[in-house]
């Protein structure tokens, strides 16, 4: 059985770098946002899975119970779950301003910033 | 200097007294010889955690080099007062010639290798400030930086030599590595240590393939020529390998690298004199000649050639500077170096004239000189080592050369009638006379008087081939010897009659410009802004896709090495969780939107589909022990419907076809994915270390007062990582905004 998650979570991180290393913009940002996803289980399952109580003490215990799953893991994902969701917000809005600017969706051919060159060996701001 | 006659306004201060200072060391330098003993030794602690200290230690050879510094260093600035009569920036070359003088007075009588080294590349450093003294110049620019960029390199071969020298020694004092020499020969990191230290003072001296920097030195001016690259840095390589000569003479690779170097150096520097025009230049050839000479002398594995090798270092230097100053006077007088022009010059310059003469003799050899001496030792080393007699006959060309210019230098320029007049020529001041005239006198009485110097050049020859006696003579000896300087000359007097058939001859040999180590090192140059400029292209290529593939394989490179160095091994068997058939359903739901993801093409399938993996982690949060997490996810994903609604009318519904390698890119996704397998399955394997986990459950309660302890770490424990994570949350909104206002914009264009 946790062998099917750790193969689930293999898949997901190989198909977010799949896709995050598409030259289509759009494809790109979905990528970062699996493989965001992929990184997350990995960092859930590195605090190890078995304990299914949540890390939350009964009223009148003064400590977690022995059962209880890790909180450590689940502080860390919980965070970056918040901090992913707003990189990709942030990320599809931007390339929908760009793919609007530019009209094709093509990162490749996004050089407004970085030109192709034109002398063999000068860079181009020395010109 | 031409171009100091511009600034005729006479308010330029002379600096006769600046000369005071060599001289004072000279005379001080020479009183010690007369009152102590050698060797004299001083040492001064500096950095005794490193064991690096200020030793010095003066015995015969280091003397002989004292004395050629600061005796030639006093007449040099009397020389350079003249020279630079009208250069408003003189004070700056004397102070640049008083530094370089300290720094070879430290690195001849430096006893400690990391001392010695210092003082090393410190001339190096002042030689390219003072060869770049008219900065103005293209060339003087060109040829400074040539001499630095070769000196200095060579100089990192040297501190590499004298690391493994150092250690193999286990003491960082010159006298003791010499001294462990023949013991060191069975360590196999001593050719290594050997041919690191050749370099260095192949570099330094001059030698083939590094000595086309020398004669591109003659950019300098004329006094600096004079006393570097004619009588002291440039014989600061020869010390060295002098010096260490008592202790690897007997080793093949010294002894071949030595005398095959030398020899190659002296016949090939001799043959391009013969290509050169300028007065200074071909001196500057004919020098790279005698350095090579010298080399060879010093790689004979004979005891007679260390008395070889000082004679003649010490003739060199008092015929060859003297001949700088003579270029540089009628550089100075006629404004051109160039032997076509100059004819005649006797009757306008005759004391000019009588000091070429004299150091001209000197040069050539002849009788009556020290030269000859020097010439008769070197001719004695050679029959003894029983030398194969090609480098002996190459010798003998050599020496014809020297002959042959010493003629250039002495005759040719002085007498004759010139074709085209050069108008009125007056001779030069006293000052630029003296020194010259001081120098080759030196020389004449080395001869006439051997007895005064005889003690120096024993003592130095002694400290090159310790334990052999030595006898300075300059009897006449009929035989094999007198042939070979009688041969010498002979072909010396030819080669000066057919100077200019040669030369436009060797002129024609137009490949050798360009292709020889000169040029070579030129292309060198040139390579290393090409490749920066490759290398640039190819990495900063300004393609997102590119960019993420390289960094992609560099950090799964990175993991690949760590794991090769240490591998974490597998675990025995996999845990069985108790919620297995729920977590089966999250693992297919995950693969699923993985599988969906890659292969659909339709945007909003592809936004579902990762929404799928979403949904599929949060049922996993949900049945494994974190419902914060699940919720998390859940509210995430739906409210990513609402931001992707907002944003995909913007795209084409379909992602273009667009040319991909996309078996390139499936192999590092697959290998990506195969490292986070291999990371979780190696996770397994290892202990967990559970004392964060446990410290945060104990101390939530009483110190925070919340029994949720993932809620209490994220808003108490970490409240401030948490207030940063608002924070870069609300920072993306402040900037989505802006951006949302644009694409509602429909109309604006841009």
């Amino acid at each position: 059985m946790i062998l099917a998650l750790y193969l689930a979570i293999a898949a997901t991180v190989a198909a977010g770098v799949y896709l995050a290393l598409s030259r289509d913009l759009f494809r790109c940002v979905v990528g970062l946002a699996v493989l965001g996803g992929g990184v997350n289980l990995l960092l859930f399952a590195a605090g190890r899975l078995g304990p299914l109580a949540p890390p939350v003490m009964a009223a009148g215990e003064p400590a977690l119970a022995a059962g209880a799953a890790n909180p450590l893991p689940q502080a860390l994902v919980l965070t970056a779950i918040v901090i992913g969701f707003a990189l990709l917000a942030f990320s599809l809005v931007l390339a929908a301003r760009l793919v609007k600017a530019a009209v094709f969706e093509d990162s490749d051919r996004l050089r407004a910033t970085e030109p192709p060159p034109k002398d063999a060996v000068k860079p181009e701001v020395l010109d | 200097m031409t171009a100091g006659h511009a600034h005729h306004d006479g308010g330029v201060p002379t600096w006769p007294w600046a000369a005071l200072l060599p001289l004072a060391a000279f005379l001080a330098l020479v009183w010690g010889l007369a009152r102590h003993d050698l060797p004299w030794h001083l040492t001064l602690p500096w950095v005794p955690s490193l064991g690096v200290e200020l030793a010095f230690r003066v015995d015969g050879l280091s003397a002989l080099m004292l004395l050629l510094v600061t005796g030639i260093g006093a007449l040099v600035f009397v020389y350079a007062d003249g020279y630079l009569e009208h250069e408003p920036r003189r004070g700056r070359l004397f102070l640049l010639l008083a530094l370089f003088m300290l720094a070879m007075v430290g690195a001849v009588s430096a006893d400690h290798l990391l001392v010695l080294f210092l003082f090393w590349e410190l001339t190096s450093l002042l030689s390219f400030l003072l060869v770049g003294f008219n900065h103005e110049d293209a060339r003087a620019r060109a040829g400074a930086r040539q001499a630095l960029f070769i000196t200095l390199g060579g100089g990192l071969a040297l501190l590499a030599g004298f690391l493994l020298l150092a250690q193999m020694a286990g003491s960082w004092s010159l006298r003791e590595v010499i001294a462990q020499g023949p013991a060191l020969a069975q360590d196999p990191r001593l050719p290594a240590a050997l041919v690191l230290v050749m370099i260095g003072a192949f570099t330094k001296s001059a030698q083939f393939p590094f000595h086309f920097w020398l004669p591109n030195a003659m950019a300098a001016p004329t006094p600096v020529s004079a006393y570097l690259h004619s009588a002291t840095l440039v014989k600061l390589g020869i010390y060295l390998l002098a010096r260490l000569d008592p202790a690897f003479n007997d080793l093949p690779l010294w002894e071949i690298g030595l005398i095959g170097t030398g020899a190659l150096t002296a016949v090939w520097a001799a043959a391009l004199a013969l290509r050169e025009r300028d007065l200074k230049r071909i001196l500057a050839r004919t020098t790279v000649a005698a350095l090579g000479t010298l080399t060879l002398l010093v790689g004979l594995p004979n005891p007679g050639a260390g008395l070889a090798v000082v004679a003649f270092l010490f003739a060199h230097a008092l015929y060859k500077a003297p001949l700088f100053m003579v270029a540089g006077n009628i550089d100075h007088a006629t404004g051109t170096r160039v032997i076509d022009h100059l004819m005649g010059l006797r009757r306008a310059m005759p004391w000019t004239a009588a000091v070429a003469i004299l150091a001209g003799l000197s040069m050539a050899g002849l009788p009556l000189s020290f030269g000859f001496v020097a010439k008769d030792v070197v001719s004695v080393a050679k029959a003894d080592a029983d030398l194969i007699n090609l480098v002996s006959y190459s010798l003998v060309a050599v020496n014809a050369v020297a002959v042959a210019v010493a003629g250039v230098a002495a005759i040719r320029v002085f007498w004759g009638t010139a074709e085209h007049p050069l108008g009125r020529i007056r001779e030069v001041s006293w000052k630029m006379l003296l020194p010259p005239l001081v120098i080759t006198l030196v020389g004449l009485e080395a001869e006439f008087l051997p007895d005064l110097n005889a003690p120096l050049l024993i003592a130095a020859a002694q400290a090159v081939s310790p334990g052999a006696v030595f006898e300075v003579s300059a009897s006449y000896q009929f035989g094999s010897l007198l042939t070979a300087t009688e041969i010498t000359l002979a072909l010396g007097l030819v080669l000066f009659l057919a100077w200019d058939r040669l030369h436009r001859a060797w002129r024609r040999l137009l490949w050798l410009d360009r292709h020889g180590p000169a040029a070579g090192f030129e292309h060198l140059l040139h390579a290393i802004p090409r490749l920066a400029a490759w290398l640039t292209r190819h990495l900063q290529h300004g393609r997102l896709a590119g960019y993420a593939r390289l960094t992609l394989v560099a950090l799964l490179a990175l993991g690949a090495a760590a794991w090769l160095l240490d591998a974490p091994g597998w675990p025995a068997a996999l845990a069985t969780p108790a919620q297995g058939a729920a977590w089966l359903v999250a693992s297919l739901l995950i693969l699923a939107g993985a599988g969906a993801a890659v292969l659909l093409r339709d945007r909003l399938a592809l936004l579902m589909a990762s929404g799928l993996v979403g949904y599929g982690s949060a049922v996993l949060f949900l049945f494994a022990g974190a419902p914060d997490l699940a919720f998390t996810q859940f509210a995430v994903e739906t409210v990513l419907v609402v931001v992707a609604a907002a944003v995909l009318p913007h795209f084409r519904r379909q992602s273009p076809e667009l040319s991909e390698p996309r078996l390139r890119n499936g192999l590092i996704a697959l290998a990506a994915g195969l490292g986070s397998l291999a990371l979780l399955l190696s996770l397994e394997a290892r202990p967990l270390d559970p004392a964060l986990s446990d410290w945060f459950a104990r101390t939530s309660l009483p110190e925070a007062h919340g029994r949720n302890v993932v809620n209490v770490i994220i808003v108490d424990f970490r409240a401030l990582d948490t207030l940063g994570e608002i924070a870069v949350v609300a920072f993306s909104l402040l900037a989505a905004l802006p951006l949302l206002a644009g694409l509602r914009n429909r109309g604006a264009g841009t």
